[in-house]
């Protein structure tokens, strides 16, 4: 343990590295790799009457986990979180390149712009869609006075909600990673595509889109991961045969009262991140 | 850039700093002292009663809401300390017990209970009066008057297709597997595996109708006109049609659930005088009244209705007749087996 502990602290290097780690190490022990270990003993766990936890440890959490009757779940949670972050990138991108190569004097006002969402708690931001969004919300009425809809169309609790909260959610983690990469494409690099005859499309594509490349992989794992165990935005946005893994969830915390089951399946999904991840790495450096 | 600490700053900090214990100290003594820790539902009060509580006695009132019981009871598991009062219901009360969560009122010490009505002392899911009645009411179904033609009177209504996306049903294990055990003719006190199966199937039948699952925001999706026809609590209907007069309450024909809302003393409550104090006042009969004349409620409190809005005490539907009172019944205790059925039964049908 005492071993553990000092190369969790730096190993034999000087005391000024062990200090300067000490923060990320100890906010890393207590706040992820603590309560992460007592989610996955808490796994093992047998469900007890009224929901009192017990402590006979075994598989069962496990193997019910495995029931058929989840796999429409997950494949909703995979389809929405791909669905999202494919938007996301395909709204993002221009985005980013915008600020980086046209925004000129605007580029830090339009930046904050993108993080003012993030002001507010996204339950505000979902209660204020719920106005937009409802039957006699602002969307609705203004199709109407303009002759676009003759009756009311019920955008709430639909995909198209979902969908439209996640990915208005989700674009800043798109775009800020991108931003970033596409911020570090040397413009000497563009310029000497240019200088060699390339045109502007041949100069992106050849150039500038390779270059970025490790913002869009950057991008797509900040939006998809989170997407995966997201549940606000379909409690608040969607109806309910639009239930995803998040849902699932949550609801076995607070509404069937089975931790246990509640907590094999979370480190289901994180075993599945985890291992997702290291693929990922494992690829990207062969 | 910051600017350094000025001589004068650093002075009044470090004078400042000593005396910092003792202001902490006496703000846990004031908060020893003075005030109760009450844990409600939201929309559960009259907007003077603890005001007028405070003015009285000089107990401050910490008052936090929720809008969910299952939501509640999670956080009083996962280890919220510090309330002192909650208000918990009838159906709850067994496992509040079991899991050592609620404290009994001592005997005696509340010279107010004896204002509450006969039917509601030493009741079935409470026989040992360890919490005490607050509010009751009835499930039942609400709809918007000039979107449904005709006024719905059976719970099968809210099966019917024709209302394909314009149903609400309440997010509550207790109600949902209520109502559908009414419709199947199973009584409560099952344990059948088969009886369970043909519960999912009714309630998984219906989902193609229903836009949501909620116990508060479908009230405002009832007045913005998003949905026609929900599963309601019947004084949160009463409530939400001061905003819509279209909207209006019936209790199924098949007959319904009565349930009851009580106060419980926290286990460890901090403030125990304070809040048996704050639990007698209300029982004072013009408390209650004032209450249920606000949250449109039932009031258990017998010596309180002479005080009710007489529109209120006229309505059936608030304060059923006898004859009515027949067709309502209260949820049966479940025992942990049958709790866990219901839950697993509920689970599956949101994951369908």
């Amino acid at each position: 343990m005492g071993r553990a502990l000092s190369w969790l602290l730096g190993g034999r290097r000087p005391l000024a590295s062990h200090l300067l780690l000490a923060p990320a190490s100890l906010w890393l022990i207590f706040l992820l790799i603590i309560p992460a270990g007592g989610l996955i003993l808490l796994s093992f766990a047998k469900n007890g009457a009224y929901g009192a936890i017990v402590w006979e440890f075994g598989l069962h959490n496990y193997a019910r986990a495995f029931d058929p009757k989840y796999l429409p779940v997950i494949f909703r949670t995979l389809a929405f979180g791909a669905a999202t972050t494919a938007l996301c990138l395909i709204l993002g991108y221009p985005l980013a390149y915008y600020l980086v190569f046209r925004a000129g004097r605007w580029r830090n006002a339009l930046l904050i712009g993108l993080m003012v969402p993030f002001w507010s708690s996204c339950l505000v931001a979902y209660y204020s869609w719920m106005i937009v969004l409802g039957k006699e919300g602002l969307l609705n009425t203004a199709m109407i006075r303009f002759g676009f809809l003759s009756e009311p169309i019920g955008f709430l609790y639909t995909p198209f909600a979902i969908l439209l909260g996640l990915v208005y959610f989700y674009l800043p983690f798109t775009v800020l990673p991108l931003y970033a990469s596409l911020d570090k494409v040397p413009r000497s690099v563009i310029e000497a595509a240019y200088d060699l005859g390339a045109g502007r499309w041949t100069a992106f594509w050849k150039v500038t889109l390779p270059l970025s490349l490790p913002g869009v992989v950057a991008g797509c794992i900040l939006t998809f991961i989170p997407c995966l165990g997201d549940f606000l935005t379909v409690e608040i946005l969607g109806g309910p045969r639009y239930y995803l893994l998040g849902n699932l969830i949550s609801n076995q915390f607070m509404m069937a009262q089975d931790w246990p089951f509640g907590s094999a399946l979370t480190s289901l999904l994180l075993a599945g991140l985890v291992g997702g991840l290291w693929l990922y790495q494992r690829w990207e450096k062969a | 850039m910051a600017e350094p600490v000025s001589r004068r700053s650093f002075l009044k900090a470090a004078i400042l700093a000593p005396l910092m214990p003792a202001l902490l100290a006496a703000c846990r003594r004031a908060d020893d002292k003075k005030v109760v820790n009450f844990f409600n539902w939201s929309n559960y009060i009259g907007k003077d009663t603890l005001p007028e509580f405070t003015k009285r006695t000089g107990v401050a009132v910490r008052y936090d809401l929720f809008a969910d019981e299952d939501e509640m009871f999670t956080k009083l598991r996962a280890g919220a300390r510090g309330y002192d009062l909650i208000v918990v219901g009838d159906y709850l009360i067994p496992r509040f017990k079991s899991m050592n969560l609620i404290e009994p009122v001592p005997a005696g010490t509340l010279k107010n209970l004896g204002n509450l009505g006969p039917r509601f002392r030493r009741p079935v899911y409470d026989p040992d009066e360890t919490t005490v009645p607050y509010l009751w009411g009835t499930t039942g179904i609400a709809y918007n008057k000039k979107k449904i033609k005709k006024a719905p009177t059976s719970w099968h209504d809210l099966w019917d297709p024709q209302y394909k996306d314009r149903v609400s049903m309440l997010d509550n294990v207790r109600d949902c597997i209520s109502v559908a055990m009414q419709l199947l003719k199973i009584p409560q006190t099952t344990r059948d595996p088969e009886d369970f199966r043909k519960i999912r199937e009714l309630l998984v039948k219906q989902k193609p109708l229903v836009k949501q699952y909620s116990s508060a925001s479908y009230l405002n999706s009832l007045v913005a006109g998003e949905i026609d026809l929900a599963m309601t609590w019947s004084g949160d209907l009463f409530q939400t049609a001061r905003e819509n007069p279209d909207l209006d309450y019936v209790i199924p024909k098949e007959g319904t659930y009565m349930w009851v809302d009580c106060l419980a003393m926290m286990r460890g409550a901090r403030h125990r005088a304070d809040t048996l104090r704050l639990i007698d006042y209300l029982l004072e009969p013009s408390v209650a009244a004032g209450i249920a004349n606000s949250v449109r409620y039932a009031t258990p409190n017998l010596a309180a209705q002479k005080e009710v809005d007489k529109t209120l005490l006229k309505d059936p539907r608030v304060y059923p007749t006898p004859a009515l009172m027949k067709q309502l019944q209260l949820h049966h205790v479940l025992d942990s087996e049958q709790s866990e059925l219901w839950s697993q039964t509920w689970a599956d049908v949101k994951v369908a």
